[in-house]
């Protein structure tokens, strides 16, 4: 039986040519590392910004040296009048602009309080929510030294995320995409192995790899396939993790324990929906549809609670959602290891129940396809066409 | 003329009705981009996060305290529905995902700030979700200032000896307009859909060209179509009549998001004709091109399909809507130049967004333009480079 089952391993995955590889490992691996790249600045800076000055006065000055001091904003163009500001937001180059209006000093030493207008592109939500917050703070600032330079603020307010708090990017997202990936990943590849016999009419010599045990094939086509996209899974996410405050052994072996499970229930999503359909084509469809838009559906970007009904109900049926419950429980520290174990618990509910349903309708499958394939007499061909000869028992 | 119209017309239609007999290229040329385009935004029909559930971990129980906690249930942002005296249990709720932030108001914060001293109040919100940060992050903050401006206020009067309404311009003699233009709503779905319903074309027509491609490869297809007119006919005629059947087929999708996903999901729609008709052109001849030189890559149908989805997120993101190019590496920033998305998403956005005309998006439509005879001459390359290939590949 062991000897089936390797020699079953062996032809799975080393038996045929290099796709297997990319959309098992090379590829979500390769995309996930990039991903995590695209975030290598970590927080929103250089936010380009425009001003017009009208006023030229002490304060316009001080207000446009605290804007080109910041960080966070850039001032890259300064506009001769409002038309030219507005046409570079139109074209994408600016994010905001800020207008000092005529007599801005000379009303405000007379307590005129001259409004200060400021123009985001809303279309951009995260720079546009830093650019505004960032001008603000420094046209307030430097206000308020107007009058008040002595007297502190009264209520200060010091905003802090728990589990990333340097508002890091790669953290914010990075995970989560990386999670997304490898879900994607895991519904794919099980896809292509369980679906590969069928559209090259190999379930035949496949099955006699196996022993003519459908079990067998099963097992060494799922379990080598899982125990690979987990390593790699896990290893990338440590990967990613560095950038967050570490992290200890047992919040580490939980993330760990929901990202196997994560990763056995898209495969056997995958090994069902081959089971379902019988064909790759509409199975890599199906997996298309269902895992390439997941993320959006997860909660890591729009909360899953301002959803509407449905699409929570079905956001719940995705593993993705309860893996990144589980990541985000880890980054609460030691409170929040007792609340990861409901996810767990669900992620490996949906492995058992995917597993099972791709066991039933694979067996029927692989029976049918194999007296199928006898009938007429169906040749085994390779990637370039080639006839494969059956290895007899 | 006629003739080279009539030809090209010809291979045109034999496209048209190739794909539509092909399950495959149904599901991605017509299904996919129907389907996407209405299932995509479904998250975010509500367009904004409002009433997030908070907590207030209320430390000095005082009468100040409780303004500040009624001041923060009434924002809109945010829905407190804990008050906590122990910090412990609102990090329990956090953990459990009952409330996604918290307010701590400190002890003895009335008194300090009667005395005429500052306070600190800390806000902690969940660190896994970036929207929920920011919004519960202004909410507290806006009632915090709210509350510090008043007792600066108060202060002022009182020390300077001027009227309230003095001692408020006093505080802040310069205030702020924001005006958000283009998404005034802060809608997060007008956001992010816009930019992925072109991502949606990109991707659709790509595989759906390389299916379709992949399939000229395989024996059964060659078998069937050997002593085809069309399959037979001259290499340029076989290459601009398919490009032709995708482009119009694929003009009506631009015609359908504008006019009817915009439509339905309730998007600004400023684009005018002249330069949706020059995104369209230069978009879909760059798209189109693209992917006639990959068809000429993946010997299987299935492949493209299998590698694209995985490409689908970083493509995304390096198209400059969500996360910043200045910010990005550049040698993906040279990598992303290869993409139509990379200068269609802005493009789009800024035309149907932003209402840009011709001369304000000419500066995102000339790469594209240049993409599109790139991709065209190597397509051009590649195809005949195939043609003279002797394929046998597999099953259709």
């Amino acid at each position: 039986m062991f000897l089936d089952f390797f020699r079953t391993v062996r032809k799975v995955y080393f038996g045929h040519n290099i796709v297997l590889w990319l959309v098992l490992l090379v590829l979500p691996i390769g995309t996930s590392v990039f991903m995590v790249d695209v975030f290598s600045a970590e927080i929103l800076q250089h936010i380009p910004v425009g001003i017009i000055k009208q006023d030229r006065s002490q304060l316009a000055d001080e207000l446009e040296e605290g804007l080109r001091a910041n960080p966070v904003v850039d001032v890259v163009l300064e506009c001769h009048d409002f038309s030219e500001c507005e046409h570079a937001i139109v074209k994408g180059e600016l994010q905001a602009f800020v207008v000092l209006p005529y007599d801005l000093e000379r009303r405000a030493l007379r307590l005129e309080t001259p409004v200060i207008p400021v123009y985001s592109s809303g279309q951009n939500y995260l720079t546009n929510s830093f650019a505004t917050k960032e001008i603000r703070s420094v046209v307030s600032s430097i206000g308020a030294n107007i009058f008040t330079k002595m007297m502190d603020e009264p209520v200060k307010v010091q905003l802090q995320s728990v589990g990333n708090t340097s508002g890091n990017y790669q953290g914010f997202l990075g995970m989560g995409l990386v999670t997304a990936i490898f879900h994607l990943a895991g519904i794919l590849a099980a896809v292509y192995l369980f679906s590969l016999t069928f559209r090259d009419h190999r379930v035949r010599e496949y099955l006699a790899a196996a022993g003519g045990s459908r079990a067998i094939l099963g097992l060494a086509t799922v379990i080598p396939m899982g125990v690979i996209q987990s390593m790699a899974m896990i290893a990338v996410y440590a990967y990613t993790h560095r950038f967050m405050a570490p992290m200890t052994l047992d919040e580490f072996i939980m993330v760990s324990a929901g990202q196997v499970a994560m990763v056995f229930a898209c495969n056997g999503v995958g090994a069902a929906f081959v089971g379902l359909t019988g064909n790759m084509r509409m199975s890599t469809s199906a997996a298309g549809v269902i895992a390439g838009p997941a993320f959006a559906f997860a909660g890591q970007t729009f909360p899953i609670m301002a959803m509407p009904f449905a699409v929570r109900c079905f956001a719940f049926l995705l593993p993705l959602t309860h893996v990144l419950k589980v990541q985000s429980c880890m980054l609460q520290g030691s409170v929040g290891k007792a609340h990861a174990w409901d996810s767990i618990a669900i992620l490996i509910g949906m492995a058992i129940f995917w597993h099972l349903v791709a066991g039933r309708t694979l067996f029927m499958r692989w029976k049918r396809a194999a007296q199928r394939e006898e009938e007429h007499d169906l040749k085994s061909v390779s990637l370039f066409g080639d006839e494969v000869k059956l290895r007899r028992k | 003329m006629i003739d080279l119209f009539t030809r090209l017309i010809k291979v045109a239609f034999a496209e048209w009705k190739l794909f539509y007999t092909d399950a495959a290229a149904v599901l991605l040329l017509v299904v996919a981009g129907i389907l996407y385009a209405f299932y995509y935004p479904t998250p975010y029909m509500n367009q904004t996060v409002s009433k997030v559930p908070v907590a207030v971990v209320d430390m000095d129980h005082t009468v100040m305290s409780r303004q500040l906690t009624q001041m923060s249930a009434s924002a809109q942002q945010i829905d407190v529905r804990y008050v906590f005296s122990d910090l412990r249990e609102a990090e329990e709720a956090l953990a459990d995902e009952k409330i996604y932030g918290f307010m701590v108001i400190p002890k003895d914060m009335e008194k300090t700030l009667r005395n005429g001293g500052s306070v600190n109040l800390n806000v902690f919100t969940h660190g896994a979700y970036v929207m929920l940060h920011g919004n519960i992050g202004t909410a507290f903050t806006t009632c915090g200032l709210t509350l510090g401006a008043t007792t600066k206020v108060k202060r002022i009067a009182l020390g300077k000896k001027v009227p309230a309404a003095k001692a408020m311009a006093m505080r802040d003699p310069t205030p702020l307009s924001i005006q958000t233009l283009f998404n005034n709503t802060g809608s997060y779905s007008n956001y992010v859909v816009p930019s992925v319903l072109v991502l949606i074309l990109q991707q659709t027509l790509v595989i759906g060209i390389c299916v379709l491609g992949g399939a000229r490869a395989h024996r059964k297809f060659r078998k069937k179509f050997r002593d085809s007119a069309v399959e037979n006919e001259k290499m340029p005629y076989r290459y601009f009549g398919r490009s032709l059947a995708y482009f119009l087929h694929y003009c009506s999708f631009i015609l359908f998001y504008h006019f009817v996903i915009y439509n339905i999901f309730d998007f600004p729609r400023r684009g005018q004709l002249l330069p949706m008709i020059a995104f369209a052109i230069v978009f879909l001849f760059s798209t189109i091109n693209f992917g006639m030189v990959l068809s000429q890559v993946f010997l299987r149908r299935e492949t493209s399909m299998q590698i694209f989805l995985f490409m689908s997120i970083p493509i995304l993101f390096l198209a400059n809507f969500s996360w910043p190019t200045y910010l990005v590496p550049s040698w993906m920033v040279g990598l992303s130049a290869l993409l139509p998305s990379t200068f269609a998403v802005p493009a789009w956005l800024s035309i149907e967004q932003r209402g840009a005309d011709i001369f304000e998006a000419s500066a995102l439509l000339y790469p594209l333009a240049l993409q599109a005879v790139f991709y065209m001459l190597l397509g051009l390359v590649l195809t005949r480079i195939r043609d003279n290939t002797p394929l046998k590949t597999g099953d259709m």
